[in-house]
């Protein structure tokens, strides 16, 4: 495996996973908001869903977009299949219930008086959810490095929505895959060690950087 | 009355999702006067910090009309947080975000677009009222809570608000602090004409300090203090009831009564005498043994005695039959009143019966 091939794979990886990781945390974070300020009907079903959707296999994932993207399911048309938007999509579905649900348990131990505190001092109910989100900044940031840390390290769907296709779709995982089957051992661990050597410069950036700065 | 900040007219508020029956807080009248210090008066539940948010603008009323000067805050988005910017409230155990005293201190400046040099100089002279000078950098995780409950006075007094709504502004306090900061609020009211409304359990505290007093009793508005206010779930025998505020102390009235009972007796009601040879002598109904823990004057004639047993009573007498009923402080003494004296001022139905 030439090097070109390998950082390919490796930014391939970051990227799709990386925007995966922003477009769940755009959505489930807000989602999260508004589940953990809230009590209403129906709430306890939403959270047992979205724990059960966090358990899904990613090869059911895989296999549900692949359903709907291949040619001859009702998103075929859009040629998705087998593309780095295929992946991110899939990753996307993958990941935004775990940040559903560390975003939640993160905002609910936000101290409930933070959103009255910030309303009596003047905010706007805008400013006050801003207050909230802040004051659980940390937490929220684990949940987006850890949506992040799925996806990029899954392979069913990025095998089955990208297809593994060589300098196109073909990131980390799926390479470790090829490299293992075809017998070729220590690249596959060259690339697992890349893939740690990622999630433990998240963690560095977790511990360090973003704790000191929590603690005040 | 054109002068009035806050008016409250059957004005009701039930916590929202709770099934009947459940705590309401229900108001017929009242207008709060421009630069007037307003006590609320009451024991534990009464209402005290639900009529605090209301002030604050930070519960919305189920039912009748809350008027801030003149106008209705809740008629749009906008009014109200105009209205809150106007209304600060510190809670009990206030709530500082994570930062600094000083970060606490501008944001509600911030929110108020007060220039960077302004905000300085309001968290310096805030700081210096709450005798906490110099403290803008330290972190507020390190702060005890006297030190983080006058932090939160200060972020609310930097922001100069018409109305400061504080609750149990000294809980956190000791006794010499608890004075100067209870200077403070006096200060606030009569030279800054800043309108205070405070909470306390504390009577003598709230006579100190207000212009006006507002005693409340399960979320009403009563016409007494909330000295000799009992309450417990009564029981009958079918002409008169009674409670039990402590096992074995029973409090018996007049009329049938089945639900959870506040009643309250007149301090004036109350006959005291010494223990020994008292003239009412111990058993029957109302008699309780006590001892005096304090004595006050009220005015030059009336003696205002507290006995401590069971219960924790205040009793009246005119000041020149102290020696002639034998009463001193520490002395053990002998209560009695009628069942006829005991009024009750509050009744819902025990918890766990359905609503009437």
């Amino acid at each position: 495996m030439i090097f070109r091939e390998l950082a390919l794979a490796v930014w391939i990886s970051l990227k799709t996973s990386g925007l995966a990781a922003l477009v769940a945390s755009a959505l489930a974070v807000p989602a999260a908001l508004f589940l953990a300020g809230r009590e209403f009907r129906g709430k306890r079903l939403i959270l047992v869903i979205n724990q059960t959707w966090m358990a899904a296999p990613t090869v059911v994932i895989g296999l549900l977009f692949y359903s709907l993207l291949s040619r001859s399911g009702p998103l075929g048309r859009f040629g998705l299949l087998y593309s780095q938007t295929a992946m991110t999509v899939g990753q996307i579905f993958l990941i935004l219930p775990l940040i559903v649900g560390f975003s939640y348990t993160a905002l609910r131990q936000v101290d409930r008086r933070a959103r009255p505190t910030a309303l009596t001092l003047g905010a706007t109910p805008g400013q006050a959810s801003r207050v909230v989100l802040r004051e659980a900044r940390f937490a929220l940031l684990v949940a987006v490095l850890a949506g992040f840390a799925r996806a990029v390290s899954e392979v069913g769907i990025a095998m089955m929505l990208g297809g593994n296709i060589r300098n196109v779709t073909r990131n980390i995982t799926t390479s470790i895959a090829l490299e293992t089957a075809k017998g070729e051992f220590r690249n596959g661990v060259v690339l697992g060690v890349i893939l740690l050597v990622i999630t433990l410069g998240i963690n560095i950036l977790v511990q360090t950087g973003f704790r000191g700065r929590d603690r005040d | 009355m054109s002068d009035a900040v806050y008016r409250l007219e059957n004005v009701a508020y039930r916590h929202p999702g709770r099934p009947e029956p459940s705590f309401r807080l229900a108001i017929d009248a009242l207008a709060v006067r421009g630069g007037e210090v307003l006590a609320l008066v009451g024991p534990n539940g009464a209402g005290k910090t639900t009529l605090l948010s209301l002030f604050g603008f930070l519960v919305r009323p189920a039912a009748g009309r809350l008027e801030f000067f003149g106008g209705d805050p809740w008629a749009d988005g906008d009014r109200v947080v105009a209205a809150r910017r106007e209304a600060v409230l510190v809670t009990h155990h206030p709530y500082l975000f994570k930062g600094s005293v000083a970060d606490n201190i501008a944001f509600g400046l911030k929110l108020r677009k007060v220039p960077g040099d302004e905000t300085g100089r309001r968290t310096r002279e805030a700081l210096a009222l709450v005798e906490l000078d110099g403290w803008e950098r330290r972190p507020v995780a390190r702060l005890s809570a006297g030190e983080a409950q006058r932090v939160a006075l200060a972020r609310a007094l930097a922001l100069r608000p018409k109305v400061l709504l504080l609750d149990e502004p000294t809980a956190n306090l000791d006794a010499a602090l608890g004075m100067r900061m209870e200077a403070l609020l006096r200060e606030i009211g009569s030279d800054r004409g800043t309108t205070v409304v405070f909470s306390t359990h504390n009577f003598s505290q709230a006579s100190r300090l207000a212009d006006e007093i507002l005693y409340l009793s399960e979320g009403r508005r009563v016409e007494f203090s909330h000295e000799n206010l009992f309450s417990g779930r009564a029981e009958t025998d079918g002409k008169k009831s009674w409670i039990e505020p402590r096992p074995g102390a029973r409090i018996v009235f007049a009329g049938v009564r089945r639900g959870h009972v506040t009643c309250v007796i007149d301090p004036a009601a109350i006959r005291i005498a010494a223990a020994a040879g008292g003239p009412d002598g111990p058993g029957g109904a109302n008699v309780f043994h006590g001892r005096v823990t304090r004595m006050e004057t009220t005015d030059a004639a009336t003696a205002l005695v507290r006995v401590s047993g069971d219960l924790v009573f205040r009793a009246a007498l005119p000041v020149q039959e102290l020696e002639a009923r034998g009463v001193s402080l520490s002395k053990e003494v002998l209560l009695r009143f009628e069942p006829e004296a005991v009024e009750v001022v509050g009744e819902r139905p025990a918890d766990g019966a359905k609503p009437a």
